[in-house]
């Protein structure tokens, strides 16, 4: 029975309400509102903290409006599943919008029309002239000399035409819109970001991600630092910082090498390294059992039946001079103990039955490098560049026709132009005003 | 021997001087005035491009050469400078009244640069992340986008007058205000891509919401959303004043509000 009733003829047929769907899709109302909307998103997202842990919100926010963050993802609104949604509803508008503009435009009613306007009418309105037949060379002679394109509409009529660029703009400005965006969503899909330290002279295989669980993003080649530099200004701020950097395969063979500056960076096989940071960290000579160690903080050498590991730094132990903590493990138990370089009863000690001694601290740079692979940068890049020359195109050239129709007694020049009206209609009136 | 701080000490008392020459226009309605105005402008822009430029060559002296782009003395004194350029630029299409706030903005600007003991003023080394001639297009284009905006801005407010006297009427705002969106709108889409690409190679990502990021962005769609509620949606008159005003006010926002009260990679500019 409701089959029935929902086939009687006041219900929309199928075909037109996906008509009237496309229609809404495509509608410029439904853009202002999800633009907005993003707006709006974009504004909390500034004002609330993002990405932040639970105990810096709940300093921050009663524990009421933490649950009411956290529910819509307004600690990291940029990425939340709404805001994608908004951004993806935007493109399938800008998409919907900008297919329904071209039809119009190669669609009958477009500006392609080749129909000439009454001319004298136009004339006499205000948007031209008319004049004696005999200037119909000079006029054809000096709208030539400014560009202008002729074109022969009929027997009796002459249409000259510019800038029929412009109204492709706005088609331009909408494309590279979604161009951006599409960028944007390769680099999500298929980039990787993630940051290294190196000392001088070290070597890594991957970087590690800043997001929390910190996983490794592998490279994809290793990379050396050969060198890190540093110049400051007379009053002690840094002025450049750079790393010479090695790019090796796995067989150690040097298959780039070139220097990574801030606003300079290294590009190999898509991967590009930035230079971000720097700092010193110290490295520590040992002797163990008569063969030379060097560790870092926190790095782990074998000595024997034991691993052994610097755990602490200290300038100035007591009165005795600078001096390391090293942890080891005896059985099961950790266990840690102070070297001191100083002091020669100190300097060595035995761990299970190792000797190790501590020859030397050296302070030495790092060089802390960010690392990003993203290959939506070109398609956004592009988009960029089309950008800008749409809206030059868009705002800054406009499409004038100017039509010359002859009748017995003279002749009616009359123009339109798709904006700046006054401009065009002084342009008209110089025209006008040289042939009287 | 003259420094770039007399100079620009210079300008300021030309605004100042330009300011009362407009009250007096106004007041007297002697057109003769507004001929010297015109003048007086041309005569402040080029000592403040000359303060602008010795304060470049200065910077040279003490080892640390930069263009006078870089901290936030440097980008006031800019933004002052940029809104007269405007001025001459869109001269055929203004008022006086709006070549008077213009001059009062201006003046605003450097009285603010040069007195408020917030500012520091000295030349600054350049930190390595700002060396980059990406910030020079990225700050210029930014700035005659802000500087078009306050014409819009401008032609906003005084659409709530009576069109009277010196006021013009409310078509003819209408007409200044949407030329100096397109104006402002384009230099803006231009600041912020320069940006993108700049962070791109400083940074190795071209968008990262930091605030001030977002709060361009944010003043860029409240600008496209006027262009199409004029376009499909048909707004003039009042509707669209009030948007312009709306839309300046993203634009301190984005200048001076993302400096005091949200922190990000833009904060040097403080
Ligand atoms: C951030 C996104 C967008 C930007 C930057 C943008 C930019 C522009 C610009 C600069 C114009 C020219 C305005 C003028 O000449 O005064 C324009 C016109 C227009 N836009 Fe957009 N637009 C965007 C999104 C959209 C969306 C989502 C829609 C619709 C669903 C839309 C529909 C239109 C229409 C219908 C016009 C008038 C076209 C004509 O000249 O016939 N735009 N847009």
């Amino acid at each position: 029975m409701t089959a029935t009733k929902s086939n009687s003829g006041t219900e929309t047929p199928p075909a037109s309400r996906a008509a009237s769907l496309s229609r809404s899709l495509a509608s410029v109302r439904l853009g202002i509102v999800v633009l907005s909307l993003i707006a709006a998103t974009s504004i909390l997202g500034s004002v609330i903290k993002q990405g932040g842990t639970e105990e810096e919100y709940l300093s921050l926010y009663s524990e009421k409006a933490y649950h009411f963050i956290k529910l819509f993802g307004f600690d990291d609104a940029y990425h939340s599943p709404w805001f994608y949604f908004l951004l993806a509803l935007f493109a399938l508008n800008l998409i919907a919008c900008t297919v329904r503009r071209i039809r119009g435009l190669t669609g009958e009613r477009g500006p392609g029309a080749k129909n000439a306007p009454d001319v004298k009418a136009l004339a006499a309105a205000g948007s031209g002239f008319s004049a004696p037949v005999d200037t119909l060379g000079e006029i054809s002679r000096r709208l030539s000399a400014s560009s202008y394109k002729r074109k022969q509409l009929s027997e009796r009529t002459t249409l000259y035409e510019k800038g029929s660029l412009a109204r492709y703009g706005v088609l331009v400005i909408h494309a590279s819109v979604l161009i951006v965006l599409l960028g944007g969503l390769i680099g999500l899909v298929a980039g990787d970001r993630g940051f290294l330290v190196l000392r001088v002279g070290e070597t890594a295989e991957a970087a590690v991600s800043r997001e929390r669980a910190r996983l490794p993003v592998p490279l994809g080649f290793t990379v050396r630092c050969k060198d890190f530099n540093v110049t400051f200004y007379p009053g002690g701020q840094p002025k450049e910082y750079a790393s010479d950097i090695e790019i090796l395969d796995g067989a150690g063979k040097v298959l780039k090498e070139g220097r990574i500056k801030v606003n300079e960076p290294l590009s190999y096989n898509g991967v590009r390294l930035y230079q971000s940071s720097y700092g010193t960290s110290n490295s520590y000579t040992f002797r163990v059992d008569g063969r030379e160690v060097v560790l870092a903080e926190q790095e782990v050498a074998k000595a024997g039946r034991t691993a052994f590991m610097v755990v602490r730094y200290a300038p100035q132990v007591h009165d005795f001079g600078p001096g390391v903590m090293v942890a080891y493990m005896d059985g099961e138990e950790p266990k840690t103990l102070w070297l001191l370089k100083d002091v020669e009863r100190m300097r060595t000690r035995v761990i299970q039955g190792s000797r190790i001694s501590l020859e030397g601290i050296t302070s030495g740079y790092y060089t802390g490098l960010e690392m990003s692979r993203d290959p939506g940068v070109p398609v956004v890049l592009a988009g960029f560049g089309l950008m800008l020359a749409g809206l030059y195109i868009n705002f800054f050239t406009f499409h004038r026709r100017i039509y010359v129709a002859s009748d017995g007694a003279g002749i009616h020049v009359a123009g339109m132009a798709s904006r700046n009206r006054e401009g065009f209609l002084e342009e008209l009136g110089r025209l006008s005003k040289d042939l009287v | 021997m003259i420094t770039h701080d007399t100079i620009l000490g210079v300008s300021t008392i030309l605004y100042l001087a330009l300011f009362f020459l407009y009250i007096l226009y106004f007041t007297a309605g002697k057109k003769g005035i507004l001929r010297i105005a015109w003048y007086g402008l041309l005569a402040t822009f080029t000592m403040q491009a000359a303060g602008i430029g010795l304060r470049w060559a200065e910077s040279y002296q003490l080892g640390m050469g930069h263009a006078p782009l870089s901290n936030y003395y440097e980008s006031l004194i800019f933004f002052s400078w940029t809104i007269s350029l405007i001025m001459i630029v869109m001269r055929k299409r203004l008022y006086p009244v709006i070549t008077f706030s213009g001059a009062t903005a201006s003046l605003a600007l450097m009285a603010y640069a040069s007195l408020s003991p917030g500012v520091e003023r000295g030349i600054q080394p350049l930190i390595p992340a700002l060396q980059s001639n990406w910030l020079h297009v990225h700050v210029i284009t930014c700035f005659l986008a802000y500087a078009a905006f306050l014409v819009s801005f401008t032609c906003g407010g005084l659409y709530f007058f009576e069109s009277r006297g010196n006021v013009p009427t409310g078509r003819t705002l209408e007409d200044i205000n949407y030329r100096s969106i397109i104006i402002g709108f384009s230099m803006l889409t231009s600041g912020i891509l320069t940006g993108a690409v700049w962070a791109h190679y400083a940074w190795g990502s071209y968008w990262s919401w930091d605030p001030k990021e977002t709060w361009s962005l944010i003043t860029w769609i409240v600008y496209a959303l006027i262009l199409h509620l004029r376009f499909a949606g048909g707004w003039r008159g009042r509707r669209t004043a009030l948007l312009s005003i709306v839309g300046f006010a993203c634009v301190v926002m984005t200048y001076f509000g993302v400096n005091f009260f949200l922190a990000g990679l833009h904060s040097y500019a403080t």
